[in-house]
């Protein structure tokens, strides 16, 4: 306990007594989190858009006007028996011109020149969500387009599976950059500590007479590492939430369409737990690693 | 308690500090060392805190070769040793309160009983008026008495002090000598470097005296 008190208090005068290159430090470790916590904000949102498409995404699978009703059933009921498969829903032709009629009102004059109908009756097919469904489904897609009877299939997934892999590969791309930038804050708060180490030389040459245990000399160092980095990553934490409220609101309504008028979220309680002990870590090991100088 | 053998310290290009000293200190005994400027006393001094490896020879205090101890055993040794220091070793933004404190702090005592402990020292010492002074702020002869407060407060097997009445007058002199002696009546070794032959005498114990880093004669006035 005495050991954790006197870090504490040795540990907070250092960073006092470091001053500008504290504050020096704690902005960069303040820009590495803010890289780390934005991708993360915007991860978390675009994934929730992702997942509600996905939980969407549907199979149509069109069919032939010549096919009999016999085929139809059969086609039906093969996709209703499929793992993958929530429900079957069969839509007619006329069904689906009084959608699109519907959907697209200011095109009516179009639709009420034609002569004939052109929409395909369709077998509009909710696909179970998740990865053992998705491979199954992907499988379906294609097995379907043979059947006979079946003019053609649209299947959301691919594209969204494209989309997926291009999120996937900015998180990635994102989590690399948070991750060099982290290093590069690392240093610049190893490098205060050992700054802080060399002002207190010849203090810590008479402590070491006395035989302290090494906590004792390395206690400080890495609470000042600790503190310089929490504080680095709470300010990060504060400077997200600033820009989220402020810019957030309005980039709401730009995005409606995209996330269908839900609102954007900021980071979740896990998400900020994470910024913040990053934060606290990244400095508590940069300054244990500064502090292993002090022979 | 303490034993070296063929003990020697080489500094720089062949310059013997000491050379070739071996000599035993019983527990409980009271010696001082002595000689001229330059003798190796200090030196002896620094080898048996293990502030300084030795060249030559070993060092044995308490049955335990100082040579074989790790890092942490060498810090766990130094806890068990108080050191006065010629030039005192004062931590100099610490109050007088706090430099001797941490030696009882390091120990992982009970903050109550540091005070108290610290608090008795101070006082034993005649400084419990000065508590929260920095060290700048005393006389050289009150920053001494800080040094043997802290070399005695966690009440060390052994006692090592370099010319700890350098800066004393003979009155306070006499003094400090009386605390060595007291704590040295406590069953602690206590070796004492000095110049100061009248404080020998005064005092009457055992004398080791150096001359150019040997041993030149010891001898036992009582
Ligand atoms: N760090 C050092 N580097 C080089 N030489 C040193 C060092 N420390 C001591 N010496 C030399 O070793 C010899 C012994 O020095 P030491 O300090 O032990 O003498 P001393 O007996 O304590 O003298 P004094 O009574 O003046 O304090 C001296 O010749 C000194 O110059
Ligand atoms: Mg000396």
């Amino acid at each position: 306990m005495t050991v954790v008190g006197y870090a504490f208090d040795e540990g907070w005068t250092s960073v006092r007594r470091a001053g500008k290159s504290a504050v020096i430090s704690i902005g960069t470790i303040a820009i590495a989190f803010v890289t780390l916590g934005g991708f993360l904000l915007i991860s978390v949102n675009v994934q929730r858009a992702l997942d509600r498409w996905l939980e969407a995404a549907e199979l149509s699978v069109y069919l032939q006007d010549a096919i009999t009703d016999d085929a139809r059933a059969a086609l039906e009921s093969y996709l209703a028996s499929q793992p993958a498969v929530l429900a079957v829903e069969f839509m007619s032709k006329s069904h689906a011109l009084e959608r699109f009629q519907n959907d697209f009102p200011e095109l009516a004059d179009v639709t009420a020149s034609l002569s004939d109908n052109p929409f395909p009756a369709a077998l509009e097919v909710r696909l179970q969500t998740g990865q053992f469904a998705t491979d199954m489904a992907d499988e379906l897609a294609r097995t379907v387009a043979e059947r006979e009877g079946v003019a053609d299939v649209r299947y959301d997934r691919r594209w969204l599976a494209r989309l997926l892999a291009i999120v996937t590969g900015a998180r990635v791309a994102g989590a690399i950059a948070a991750a060099v930038l982290m290093l590069g804050a690392a240093f610049t708060v190893a490098s205060v500590v050992r700054q802080s180490l060399h002002a207190r030389r010849d203090e810590l040459e008479i402590m070491q007479l006395v035989g302290p245990p090494f906590s004792y000399i390395r206690g400080p160092s890495i609470v000042e590492g600790l503190l310089l980095g929490g504080i680095g990553a709470a300010v990060a934490l504060a400077a997200i939430a600033l820009v989220f409220t402020m810019a957030g609101r309005s980039l709401e309504a730009d995005l409606a369409g995209l996330t269908g008028g839900a609102q954007l979220r900021f980071l979740g309680v896990r998400e900020s737990a994470i910024l913040l002990f990053g934060g606290l870590a990244v400095g508590a090991g940069a300054g244990a690693l500064a502090s292993r100088a002090v022979k | 308690m303490i034993e070296t053998h063929g003990l020697g310290k080489v500094y720089g290009r062949g310059l013997y500090a000491l050379r070739d000293l071996t000599l035993t200190i019983d527990k409980g005994e009271f010696v001082f060392l002595t000689g001229p400027s330059g003798a190796g006393k200090s030196t002896l001094l620094r080898l048996l805190l293990l502030q300084e490896r030795p060249t030559e020879g070993e060092v044995i205090v308490g049955g335990r070769n100082l040579a074989r101890l790790s890092q942490t055993e060498v810090q766990a040794y130094r806890r068990t040793v108080g050191f006065v220091f010629q030039d005192f070793k004062l931590i100099t933004s610490k109050t007088v309160f706090e430099n001797v404190s941490f030696a009882l702090r390091v120990l992982g005592l009970p903050v109550e009983q540091q005070r108290r402990r610290t608090y008795q020292v101070l006082k034993w010492v005649g400084l419990q008026h000065r508590l929260n002074s920095l060290p700048e702020e005393l006389s050289g002869g009150e920053q001494q008495r800080v040094a043997i407060a802290r070399a005695l407060v966690n009440e060390p097997h052994l006692v090592l002090a370099d010319e700890p009445t350098g800066n004393l007058d003979p009155d306070l002199s006499l003094e400090i000598m009386n605390l060595f002696r007291e704590i040295n009546a406590g069953g602690t070794t206590v070796v004492v470097a000095t110049h100061d032959r009248e404080l020998i005498k005064w005092v009457g114990r055992r004398v080791v005296q150096l001359e150019q880093g040997r041993l030149a004669g010891a001898e036992v006035p009582q």
